[in-house]
């Protein structure tokens, strides 16, 4: 393989899409000046950037909560949805137990609970509230990505192990975990995102006073018709979004490269 | 010259006795009364058509299937069989996160065994023997279907059992690589019981000191058919080819 292709793709890949956003925004600020679209309806990206710089410190704190409360209940996810997933593989009778209150959770609209979660955790502690609430969204896809890679072990494998004396944890840990590893990274990879949406999704129905993410920013904003610091708060947030994205795609990467189907290298 | 005697020595080397055997897969009965045995010391190839049972009574010397009574499954100098006995199947069964010496190194591994610097070196030279020295360091998915096969044959030689069960093992690759590795696994795996199941006639004929032909439903088992000379055979030996033309006109008839 030459370079020369390569280096052109990524070139393609990064030129096309900014000179795609430049035009847009270009136009975008031509249009709201020439028909001079009033600030509270459309802001132009001026106006937004300027929102952004100067209420900085304002978004900068909000931001830092959401991503707080986003990590937090991801890291709780990935550590709750591993340790419940190795434990139905281990026990059928746990997982016909408690497999269906992880799916009543699931399909449950994070929404409609909200206030229950808000009544038990006090209005004074609505940063809980919001972790609880981001958690039970991020959650599911983990719990059931690393179910399915724990019980699709190659069979034969597993009659491998036997035939060697393998124990019990030396199944899980040889063979089981490392099978499921790259389901479990694809389960992280939709969890990052949805722990973010969680929050944010947690925060409009249960945020208070004592809790200013970024979507009490964009509710604060909109309220005061102060639409480009709304625009400057969905722009952190989209940020924050692809960069959650944009990590753990390199995590999967880095975790599998060596040998898995889906990231090494073939000729064909 | 290669080693290739289990290092345990000769007198460690059993026959094996399955009797008045009974198995179902499914509601199916597959087989029942069935009585057959692997000589020590030599290759034993079953022959049979796809879905007969084979690989089942393969499973069941391996003590995997869930057989009825009254099956026996004896080795002849009346110790278990658990423990005794190295597989080697049609995948190669290679864990695909481990290089090709650290799959060598499993069994080692898995019965907690340290991983000296002589188990290591040891699984070098049978990495060597099976012609990948010094790509140990690979993982499955850099190398070809054959040679990952002969990684699962250097493995199966590291567990260094009397006993060897192989389940159509060369039948995933390419003819030429097939016939090599044929050759290879005889030299290697030679002075060891071995249970070789195949659905391909010249295989078994190259490589067998008795072949059996299993058919039928319920499965029954033939008479060993003794091909003339020492294993490996070469591939246009006459005999060998008279044997495997009878073999495949018994099949059609």
């Amino acid at each position: 393989m030459t370079p020369e292709p390569d280096r052109r793709t990524v070139i393609l890949r990064i030129v096309v899409p900014v000179a795609v956003a430049a035009a847009g925004l270009a136009l975008w600020e031509f249009l709201v000046a020439y028909y001079d679209v009033p600030r509270f309806v459309l802001p132009a990206p001026s106006a937004v950037w300027t929102s952004l710089v100067d209420d900085f410190a304002v978004l900068a704190g909000s931001w830092w909560l959401t991503v707080r409360i986003t990590l937090e209940a991801y890291f709780l996810a990935v550590v709750g949805g591993v340790a419940l997933a190795v434990l139905f593989s281990q026990s059928r009778l746990v997982e016909l137990a408690l497999f269906p209150y992880a799916v009543v959770l699931q399909v449950t609209p994070v929404v409609s609970i909200a206030p229950l979660v808000i009544i038990w955790v006090g209005l004074d502690h609505a940063d809980r509230a919001l972790l609880i609430l981001a958690w039970v969204v991020a959650f599911f896809p983990i719990l059931s990505n690393t179910t399915f890679g724990l019980r699709s072990v190659d069979h034969n494998l597993l009659n491998l192990f036997e035939l060697y004396g393998a124990t019990r944890w030396q199944v899980l840990t040889r063979l089981q975990l490392p099978s499921a590893l790259p389901h479990l990274l694809a389960g992280m990879k939709i969890s990052g995102g949805l722990a973010l949406i969680g929050s944010v999704v947690a925060e409009f129905v249960a945020g208070s006073g004592t809790a200013t993410g970024l979507a009490w920013r964009i509710v604060e904003a909109g309220n005061r018709l102060n639409i480009a610091r709304m625009f400057a708060a969905l722009i952190l947030l989209s940020a924050t979004g692809i960069l959650i994205y944009l990590l753990l795609d390199r995590l999967e990467h880095l975790v599998l490269r060596r040998w898995h189907e889906s990231v090494v290298r073939r000729e064909n | 010259m290669i080693e290739s005697r289990p290092r345990g020595g000769a007198a460690a080397v059993p026959s094996v006795a399955v009797g008045n055997a009974r198995l179902r897969f499914g509601d199916t009965l597959l087989f029942e009364a069935l009585d057959f045995e692997l000589a020590a010391g030599s290759w034993t190839c079953l022959l049979g058509s796809s879905g007969v049972g084979k690989s089942s009574l393969l499973r069941l010397v391996a003590g995997l299937a869930r057989h009825e009574p009254p099956t026996r499954v004896s080795a002849s100098d009346g110790q278990p069989l658990a423990g005794r006995i190295a597989y080697m199947a049609q995948q190669d069964l290679l864990l695909p996160w481990l290089t090709a010496l650290d799959n060598v190194l499993l069994g080692t591994r898995l019965r907690g065994q340290p991983v000296t610097i002589n188990k290591v070196a040891e699984a070098r030279r049978l990495l060597d023997d099976v012609g990948l020295g010094g790509r140990d360091g690979l993982r499955p998915a850099a190398l070809s279907g054959g040679m990952r096969q002969r990684v699962a044959l250097a493995r199966t030689l590291m567990e260094d059992r009397p006993v060897v069960l192989m389940d159509e093992p060369f039948s995933a690759v390419d003819a030429l690589t097939r016939i090599r590795l044929q050759d290879l696994a005889a030299r290697l795996l030679a002075g060891r019981t071995v249970l070789l199941v195949t659905h391909d006639p010249l295989e078994a004929l190259r490589l067998g000191s008795r072949v059996h032909v299993m058919s039928g439903f319920p499965a029954t088992i033939g008479p060993a058919l003794i091909p003339p000379g020492p294993p490996p055979r070469p591939v246009g030996d006459p005999a060998v080819l008279e044997l495997q033309a009878a073999l495949l006109q018994s099949f059609t008839a």
